[in-house]
């Protein structure tokens, strides 16, 4: 709290690393709202961005309470008010639009009821179908702002239906002046999003990204495109589309494709003022110099611009007709473009633009369609944009399989500050946070910012409840490790599926193992099977595997905790980085044990990732070895933090790995682990560690209650107040 | 013990242990004596949980002991093996039980290969019982234990028990798995219903499960440290636990067959009181003769038994002498509570045990039998910060003392010497 107070008064970026279930969510939102009574004009707006629906929720719970808190404290309505955003999908109060299941088709309906020139249609004609919430909230929900207090999204959704509003463009108008909006990363980082609805967020807010270890990628995903074949497929028919409604409406109403034209002229001049005015979040796709010119001669009509998208999409198609992979970059390409269908970096670089304006123009309702249409026209304009930081993979095949043809062409963004930029620019105070944010210095190197504080912060506990070990051998002194050499060896394999099979004998109820990839996992589920090691294992528990399959795998997770929860006890296995690793939580006897096989490297043989290392070491000097390790103990540490969730649960953290022991890696675990973490464990054999499982075991077995923490891990008001305890949290934070 | 020549291996084979660890302090902190601490804590809050004076409690009890018997009971972590551990301190358990309620029942179930099977039949009668516990020690531990199936199987012997009485299982659980046919939620539903207190002690660590039943069934859940915690934990469940506010009371028939070995002076009344006759609880056994003119004889229906108490096989009386009753008539009064003090300067003795009250310098702890307690005098232990004193008699007093006095004695030494007080209460 101290740490993140002389970050706001500092009006700088921070960077946290906090224990999950230590309050993380309470003190951020705690101090920055009191920050925001104190300093009104300093700090008007909270913005919280988290990774998934669940999350928002319970950062909505938290808010609440602390709002119940103020108002008992203060004896006072709150004058505050704090909502929560999602996608229409979770917002939608439309009876038949609300029961679709996919977020775009969703989308897509709402578009359709809820354009301007669908409801202009209406005005005239009666049977055209409008959407009556959005026409209760464009009446009259814009003059009465909502007011004080929390809202989550089923309050929204209430909300809306009792005053018959559209909850989503209420939530979505009601951004620009709530103090505290809680949504997702998208909203902020993905450029696409951010410009609908981020861009009116004042500048003297402060931005926390929560479970924020995996941000590069977040950024990188936001601002890569991938293409395929059947992409390109669709773009033909879609424009075929595009040609066909420009005819008709040539015949029928040829005055409304001159006002766009004459509009086009003008150019971007809007946009240009707003940035000028410091009104809008500075959009990275939308870069300033285009901002300044008119839309180029070349595609102001419509026909041309259909033309020229034409001739876009069937140069890729030819690019995509490759026997070898091809790696290049946009200087590169655009010089080929140029030079094969003779288009130039201009028009390219407005594709985006003209196309969403010519589809509002032509009036179509149906925006689903288009998506991959809109998807290349992204592609160009981002490929003329930037020069740096992009490169461009063909790859006529897929490593696994070289024999089927299905060519892939990967526009990937190697520097993730790009996309991040523009929010650390803008927002006076950026925080981010995560359980497992180590190595600290590695983040403001990646995303290329300047913290004003970085720490990492450890629990404090009134008894000993995670357990970490390294174990580097089988009880046969063979060293365990997934090595690509030793990957394969039997004794290897053998040694990791014992040392299953005996902690699954010794720890009770649930037990989470995360292997490197689907395919070693399968692998050693094979030759675990020969090898007779799933029959010993099912004797002491279920077996439950994570598949790529999502559906397949939330069945294997239900019926997972189903035997956590009867007793009868359970061992899942999954993957680092896949579904089970990043969202789920396996507190209390869910997870009692982690195992972690081998390292989590990343598939480095991967072109993407090779490109990306590269840039790295060209552009920030970062070794391409650090950075894989960071990668990999992150994840690691990302997979170990499952099993704990809070200051009244324990669980072991086992890292099967000889390398796991070695300095470079064990120092790149979060502080919190690393504490626990004696030399005494770094170095066990399978049987060492068994023992020592046990004995742990059966001293978080004994009794614990709240007034075993008091004191500790606790403290009342009085003892908060004494003076030894305020020496105390002195000495800790200079510590620090 | 042949069996346990058999089991033993030599030392090299024997799983890697440190067992000076279970006695040494950590060096990274004191987190290790903490966890000593909280069982010394929760020690003293179940204690202060009994003592809170005018509770009922469950005088009658009818308990079912469950033993797991599944493979993992064959490992060695408690000395010789897991098994014969436990069956060891239930033999001690069984004496004690009847010593303390001396009206109430036992029976004895295990739990294997998916079953559950019963050894002895709810009774009185501690021989039986313990008979029966040494006969198990050459029965093979394998396969998994089910938890449900033996519970059921309690549940059914419980069930038709009258309603003043406490029903209880006691479940000794060494695996960390349950195999059971059903949804065991509805086991522990219909436990609920129908009173009965379900306490589990563990052997090897916390399963979710064992600690929902009992907190769901109201009663404790405990997983063992070392050999000496696991008899602390078996002989605490001795003590009847507070009734479960439903029960009802009621006045309960029983009969007090004329006690004493008869001297043939004719005074008797009826000279087939003392004919030989057999003895009806060893009827059924091969080896059963002819009984003695000792014995006792069911008041109503005159059969005759070797032993108090009993419940007449004939007609279902409950045979009980005046002793055992009054042996139980202590748990309706238990003495109040001691306050806890932090260490008062001017007594520097525990004025039952005579011993020193040291300064916790070292944090050495040891695990001693409170039992022996009063007999440990010379020993120079003990951390004690904590001392407790007696409302009344405002005698101060360590904390195993207090224990003992709780458990044992049921009268505070200080009131008893104090002419006063004890005159007082006797008045």
């Amino acid at each position: 709290m101290l740490e993140l107070k002389r970050a706001l008064d500092a009006k700088g970026h921070c960077l946290l690393e906090m224990p999950s279930g230590t309050g993380k969510t309470t003190t951020l939102l705690s101090l920055i709202v009191a920050y925001m009574k104190a300093h009104p004009l300093d700090l008007t707006k909270l913005v919280y961005c988290s990774r998934t629906v669940p999350e928002i929720e319970k950062v909505m719970e938290e808010l609440r309470k602390l709002m119940n808190y103020y108002e008992k404290e203060m004896g006072m309505e709150q004058n505050i008010l704090g909502l929560a955003l999602s996608s229409r999908k979770n917002l939608c109060i439309h009876p038949s639009v609300s029961k679709e299941r996919e977020g775009k088709v969703v989308d897509g309906r709402c578009y359709s009821l809820t354009a301007s020139f669908v409801r202009a249609r209406h005005a005239a004609d009666d049977a055209v179908p409008i959407c009556e919430f959005y026409e209760g909230f464009d009446a009259h929900g814009k003059e009465f702002p909502l007011p004080p207090g929390v809202y989550n999204l089923d309050d929204l959704k209430e909300y809306g239906q009792m005053k018959r509003w559209c909850p989503y463009f209420l939530a979505r108008h009601t951004i620009t002046h709530a103090n505290i909006v809680v949504y997702s990363y998208h909203y902020l980082l993905d450029p696409k999003i951010a410009e609908v609805v981020s861009k009116e967020i004042s500048k003297t807010s402060v931005v926390v990204f929560d479970e924020a270890h995996n941000i590069d990628n977040v950024c990188i995903d936001s601002m890569s495109v991938k293409i395929t074949k059947r992409l390109l497929d669709k773009c033909s028919n879609s424009i075929t589309i595009l040609e066909t409604t420009i005819s008709n409406m040539k015949e029928n109403d040829s005055k409304r494709l001159e006002k766009e034209y004459k509009r086009l002229v003008e150019g971007l001049r809007d946009a240009t003022i707003a940035r000028e005015t410091d009104m809008a979040l500075v959009n990275p796709v939308l870069p300033s110099e285009i901002l300044e010119e008119a839309v180029p001669g070349t595609i102001r009509t419509a026909e041309h611009f259909v033309a020229f998208l034409k001739r876009v999409v069937e140069y890729i198609k030819t690019r995509l007709r490759v026997q070898h992979v091809v790696q290049e970059s946009p200087a590169g390409f655009l010089r080929d473009i140029h030079t094969k269908v003779c288009i130039d970096r201009k028009p390219l670089r407005f594709s985006a633009e003209r196309l969403a304006s010519l589809i509002r123009t032509l009036e179509i309702s149906d925006l689903t369609d288009f998506s991959p249409l809109v998807t290349v026209s992204h592609f160009a304009t981002l490929v003329s944009t930037y020069t740096k930081g992009f490169t461009i993979i063909i790859e006529p095949f897929e490593d696994r399989a070289p024999t089927v043809s299905n060519p892939i062409l990967y526009f990937s963004c190697l520097d993730s500050s790009i996309a991040i930029k523009p929010v650390f620019n803008r927002f006076q105070t950026v925080v981010i946070t995560s359980g497992t944010l180590s190595p600290l210095d590695m983040y403001p190197k990646i995303l290329d910012f300047h913290p004003v504080i970085m720490t990492s912060f450890t629990m404090t506990l009134a008894r000993p409840c995670i357990l970490p070990m390294i174990v580097s051998k089988g009880n046969d002194q063979v060293a365990m490790s997934s090595r690509y050499e030793t990957r394969e060896d039997t004794a290897v394999i053998r040694n990791y599926g014992n040392l299953l099979v005996e902690v699954a004998a010794a720890v009770p109820d649930g037990i989470v193992c995360f292997f490197t990839s689907y395919l070693y996992l399968e692998t050693i589920v094979s030759s675990w099977y020969d090898q007779g090691i799933i029959d010993q294992l099912q004797r002491h528990k279920l077996l439950f595997i994570e598949t790529q399959d999502a559906a397949e795998t939330s069945l294997a997770l239900i019926n997972y905790i189903k035997a956590c929860d009867n007793g009868r006890g359970a061992v899942l296995l999954s993957v680092a980085r896949g579904k089970v690793s990043e969202g789920i939580d396996f507190d209390h006897h869910l997870g009692r044990a982690v195992l972690m096989f081998g390292i989590p490297y990343v598939y480095t043989q991967s072109r993407i990732l090779r490109a990306r290392l590269e840039y790295l070491r060209d552009q920030f000097q970062i070794k391409e070895n650090d950075f894989l390790t960071f990668d990999a103990m992150r994840h690691a540490a990302q997979c170990l933090g499952r099993c704990m969730r809070g200051k009244t649960d324990y669980g072991i953290m086992i890292l099967a790995d000889k390398r796991f022991s070695r300095a470079d890696k064990r120092s790149k675990l979060p502080k919190w682990i690393q504490e626990h973490l004696k030399d005494t464990n770094c170095n066990l054999s399978t049987e060492e560690c068994v023992q020592i499982c046990k004995r742990w075991l059966r001293q978080m077995a004994q009794p614990f209650s709240r007034e075993d923490q008091l004191g500790i891990s606790l403290l009342t008001l009085e003892q908060l107040q004494s003076e030894e305890m305020q020496k105390k949290i002195q000495q800790r934070a200079q510590g620090i | 013990m042949a069996d346990e020549d058999e089991t033993k291996e030599y030392r090299w084979e024997s799983g890697y242990e440190k067992t000076w660890e279970a006695i040494k302090e950590d060096d990274d902190g004191l987190l290790e004596s903490n966890v000593a601490d909280l069982v010394a804590r929760a020690k003293r809050k179940r204690a202060a949980l009994k003592d809170t004076g005018a509770i009922q409690l469950g005088m009658m009890r009818h308990l079912f002991v469950v033993v797991d018997a599944s493979a993992c009971m064959f490992l060695q972590d408690l000395k010789p093996t897991r098994f014969l551990c436990v069956l060891k301190l239930l033999e001690v358990f069984v004496h004690e039980f009847f010593d303390l309620n001396p009206i109430s029942q036992l029976g004895i179930l295990t739990t294997k290969m998916k079953r559950s099977e019963q050894i002895t039949v709810l009774a009185g009668n501690q021989k039986k019982h313990i008979e029966a516990l040494q006969q198990l020690k050459d029965l093979s531990c394998e396969g998994e234990p089910s938890l449900q199936n033996s519970l059921e199987r309690a549940m059914n012997g419980l069930k038709n028990m009258p309603a003043y009485s406490s029903r209880e299982i006691l479940v000794l659980f060494g695996s960390l798995t349950t195999c059971d046919p059903g949804d065991i939620q509805k086991t522990i539903k219909s436990l609920k219903d129908n009173n009965i207190r379900v306490s589990i002690i563990g052997l090897a660590a916390e399963v979710r499960i064992c600690q929902e039943i009992a907190k769901k069934t109201g009663g404790t859940y405990n997983v063992l440290i070392d050999d000496h915690h696991l008899k602390e934990l078996i002989l605490n469940q001795v003590q009847p636990p507070a009734v479960a506010g439903s029960m009802e009371a009621s006045l309960v028939k029983m009969g007090f067959p004329g006690g004493s070995p008869i001297v043939n002076d004719g005074t008797s009344d009826s000279s087939a009181d003392h004919a030989p006759a057999y003895c009806l609880c060893h009827i059924e056994s091969e080896t059963s003769s002819l009984m003695g003119p000792n014995g006792y004889n069911c008041p109503q229906c005159g059969s005759r038994y070797c032993e108090l108490p009993v419940e007449c096989k004939q007609c279902g009386l409950t045979l009980v002498s005046a002793p055992h009753l009054a042996r139980s008539y202590h748990h309706l009064f238990p003495i109040k509570p001691f306050i806890e003090r932090a260490q008062v300067r001017e007594t520097t003795h525990c004025f039952a045990c005579a011993k020193l009250f040291v300064e916790a310098e070292t944090n050495v702890i040891i695990i001693v039998n409170f039992r022996l307690c009063l007999f440990y005098h010379s020993l120079p232990f003990l951390f004690l910060l904590k001392v407790y004193e007696c409302e009344n008699c405002n005698q101060i007093v360590c904390l195993d003392c207090d224990l003992f006095i709780r458990e044992t004695l049921h009268t505070c030494p200080g009131c008893a010497s104090d002419p006063v007080t004890a005159q007082m209460k006797t008045n």
